[in-house]
Order: C-alpha cells, then structure tokens, then sequence
C-alpha cells in the first residue's frame, strides 16, 4: 500500500488549490493507494471552516483520505479548536509556521501541541522555512514533547544547496520521535542517509500535491537505492504506523 | 541524446560527501544518460587547489561520457583568471560560479571577470542559482545584463522559491539560459518552455546525489512536444559546448 502522507486540500490563499475529486484524481494517477491531507489555508484565513470541510472530505473517502486538523496557535483559542476538530474526527495537528508566520518553537506553540500529546495523536510540522521552521528550531519543540511522535515536511530542511541538511541531522539525533517526509527533497542521498543512521522507520513518502506533483514525488521513494521492504516502509508502512490508518 | 549539464565529482570529507566519477557513470547508465558536465563542490585555488586536475583526471577515466566545468573562486584576481585559462587548455568546457561558497556578487567585478573569460572562449558561465543571497535570478541578472554576449546558465532555475523569477529573468535577457536540476516542479519547466523557447532550457540533474533518474523523469512529466523535449534533454547542451575553444 502506498501513502501520500501529506496533500492538501481546499481552496488556497496562496494557490495552487485542490478539492477531494482533484486529490484523488492525483493519487489514482500517481497509483498511490490513500492520502493524509491538511487544510489549505483559506482566501478567508479562518481555518476552522477547513477544517470542518476537511473532515466532511475524508468522512466521505474513508479508504482514501485521513484529514489533520490545522491550527493557527497564535490565536488565543487554538487548542479549544483543535480539540473540536479531533472530535470531528480529524486524526492530528498540523502546523505551518509559514503560512501562519510564527516561529515553531514559539512557547505559544506548546499550548497547542500539549492537546496534541493529551490525546496522543501525531503533529506534522511545515518544515524547513527560513527562519520560522528549520531543523534545530524543530527540533527544539519536539525535545519538548518526547511522547509525542513528530513529522517534518520537506525532508526538514528546504534548500538546494544542502545547507539545512546537517542541522536536521542534529535534530534527528536528539529527537528519536521526529521523523521526515520526502517531498520535493534536494539531494536523494540525504533521503537514504536519514534511512542508514536514523532507521528505517523514519521516512514517510509525501507528495505535497497540489503543490509538487505525485508522479514525480512517489518516484523518490519508489527509485531509492534501497532494498524493497525498507522501501515499502517509506511509500507507506511508516505512514499506516504514524496515522494510525 | 540526453546530456546533463551539471554533475558533480569530489570528496569533501568535512560534509561526508564523497561523489566519484564512477558513481556519477553508474546514475547516468542508471537514467540513459550519454554524457554529462561535472565540476567540483569547491572552489579553485581554495578549498582545493587541485580541483582542476581531479575533474580533469575524471574526465580522463571516462573520455567519452564526461566534459568539464572549472569552478573557480573570483576573489583570486589575476590567479582565477589564470586558473580559468589553464582549465581550458586542459579542455574545460565552461565556469561553474557558486556564490554559496564564494561570497562573491554575480554583479561583482572580480566574477564579471571570470564570465567575460569564459565567454571569449565561448563558453557558458553556470551559476548556482537558488533561494540563498546573490544567487537569486535577480542578483545573477547583474550579471547578465553587464555581459550580454555571455551565455549564462541559472542552475536549478531559482530552486523553491525563485523560480518566476528565473522564469522572468530569462524573458528579459536573452543571453540567460534555464536548468532543470532540483527545482521540484515539472509544470514549471513546460511554462518556461512556452515563455522564452525551448531552445534556452536544458536539462541537468545535480547528480550523481541528486538522482538523474528522477531529474530525466521530471522533464519527461513537463509535458513538452518531443522535439522540444529533445532540445531541453540534449541539443541545447550540445549547441552550448559546440564550440567552446
């Protein structure tokens, strides 16, 4: 089975945007299985409606798509939010501290991420932004939360040159619940180094859709020069375990 | 014919990067790759002052499937410019600039220096050309715009997040050529293609580490007609390299 463990779905303020038939279209002809989809941030910006229209989405798709619910934890009534969403039957938190703009390991943020710990479900992190997400930042609030099982978008680290690679390596090192997505990664050695010093079960393939495109996305998993059962764990064990699917 | 216009080959064991010539053979038969570019990660005279002879001993080891790109520091005035010769005696095919690793401006005169050698030689001028400072599209059009019979090439046409940009910058100059390499969005390549032409965007893959096979299968995913699609796999680059001297 393969898992695109994140899409996202709605209308976007900052474009490209994707309704549920627009993902599933992309999964069917990427021929990946089922999809972990977030909100994308709304023209309106208030993301409770997205979500509630993401769990509509994914209560309509129960084999197919499992929502998260997304969160600006700058607004006072964040965590009270995102426990509404869960009981609405979204399965974690996402935070994008660059669409939202606030620095990931704010102390704010822990307000919202200790609901995520309480019921014991994941947080996925938009991962690798300058300044607002980077691998140590990251790192920082998952050493927080040591529970609590954290994945990082990107690869942890969004830049073409390599530069942010070595910081979430340190991140990676101290924080055995933090784990990768593969989307839009530079370099797949990094992709594989993750795997042979950090294990096997630390890799979930992702596709970003609509952002970057599934049928090139699920190639940097299925083209790992990796046996085939650590590559199944990446297109979608990793991900079956993490979301509980 | 596909040619891949920016490889690598050099060992930095400071970062764990090692990319032998070898290595970078086995991705292109791995992608049906016939010949590529490949140039070092750092810079001559420093990090390495051999640097010029390791590519050029690659080269040697593999005659018929590897040309040469001389990354060369222009902080080092009348030495870079020596060092920048003596490559193309050697058979070099053209300048790799990294401003990453330089700290030296697109638009400085110490690498407007360097281009304008590379370009009496008849030989493109590749730049790193990502998200980082001095080498977004617009820093590097410093370059282009001060010398406009120069060929210069944006590597990874602006990584993530500059890629309009670079789209852009080749619109307004003429003598800027677009590389694939890294830059995640296959769609992106077919709305350059429909902007400035295709004969001004090539292929690469920033190999051996970033994946060729991947990278090939990005432009495939573009979606351009076939002969446009040959242009950007292969006869752009040739047409580049044709008659440096």
């Amino acid at each position: 089975m393969i898992v695109d463990s994140l899409v996202y779905l709605g209308e976007s303020l900052h474009g490209p945007s994707a309704s549920a038939d627009d993902v599933l279209r992309a999964l069917d002809a990427a021929g990946i299985d089922r999809a972990v989809a977030v909100p994308a941030r709304p023209p309106g910006y208030h993301l409770g409606p997205a979500n509630d229209a993401l769990a509509a989405a994914a209560a309509a798709h129960p084999g197919r798509l499992t929502g998260l619910a997304r969160v600006d934890p700058q607004q006072s009534d964040a965590a009270d939010a995102l426990g509404r969403a869960l009981d609405g039957g979204l399965a974690g938190l996402f935070l994008h501290p660059w669409e939202e703009t606030f620095r990931i390991n704010a102390p704010f943020v822990d307000r919202v991420v200790a609901v995520a710990a309480e019921r014991g479900v994941p947080v996925v992190i938009a991962a690798g932004y300058p300044w607002l997400s980077e691998g140590l930042q990251v790192g920082d609030l998952v050493g927080r939360f040591p529970e609590t099982t954290f994945v990082a978008t990107n690869g942890g680290q969004i830049n073409i040159s390599g530069l942010g690679q070595t910081d979430v390596e340190l991140a990676l090192t101290d924080c055995p619940n933090l784990s990768l997505q593969t989307a839009g990664v530079y370099r797949e050695d990094f992709l594989e180094l993750v795997i042979a010093r950090y294990g096997r079960e630390r890799l979930l393939f992702s596709s970003h859709f609509p952002l970057f495109d599934p049928r090139l996305e699920v190639k940097r998993g299925q083209w790992l020069h990796l046996p085939d059962d650590v590559k199944a764990d990446v297109l979608g064990a990793n991900a079956a375990r993490v979301f509980g699917l | 014919m596909i040619v891949d216009l920016h490889m690598h080959v050099d060992h930095i064991p400071a970062l764990g990067w090692k990319m032998e010539a070898d290595l970078a053979v086995r991705r292109m038969d791995e992608a049906g790759i016939d010949r590529a570019v490949i140039m070092t990660i750092v810079d001559v005279p420093e990090v390495n002052p051999d640097a010029l002879q390791l590519v050029k001993d690659a080269c040697d080891e593999f005659p018929d499937r590897l040309w040469a790109f001389a990354r060369v520091h222009p902080w080092y005035g009348d030495q870079a410019v020596a060092l920048l010769e003596q490559a193309f005696a050697m058979g070099f095919k053209g300048l790799k600039l990294h401003p990453v690793s330089t700290i030296a401006h697109p638009g400085g005169e110490d690498t407007l220096r360097l281009i304008r050698v590379a370009a009496e030689h008849r030989a493109p001028t590749l730049f790193h050309c990502g998200d980082e400072p001095m080498t977004t599209p617009l820093a590097i059009a410093k370059a282009a715009a001060a010398v406009p019979y120069a060929t210069i090439v944006l590597g990874h046409m602006g990584g993530y997040f500059h890629v309009d940009e670079a789209i852009a910058v080749a619109e307004r100059y003429e003598n800027v050529v677009l590389e694939t390499s890294a830059m995640p969005y296959p769609a992106k390549i077919g709305e350059a293609v429909e902007r400035i032409g295709p004969e001004r965007v090539v292929y690469a893959s920033d190999g051996p580490v970033c994946s060729p096979l991947i990278e090939v299968e990005k432009v495939r995913l573009a979606g351009l007609a076939p002969a446009d699609e040959a242009l950007v796999l292969g006869q752009n680059a040739l047409r580049l390299l044709e008659h440096v001297s």
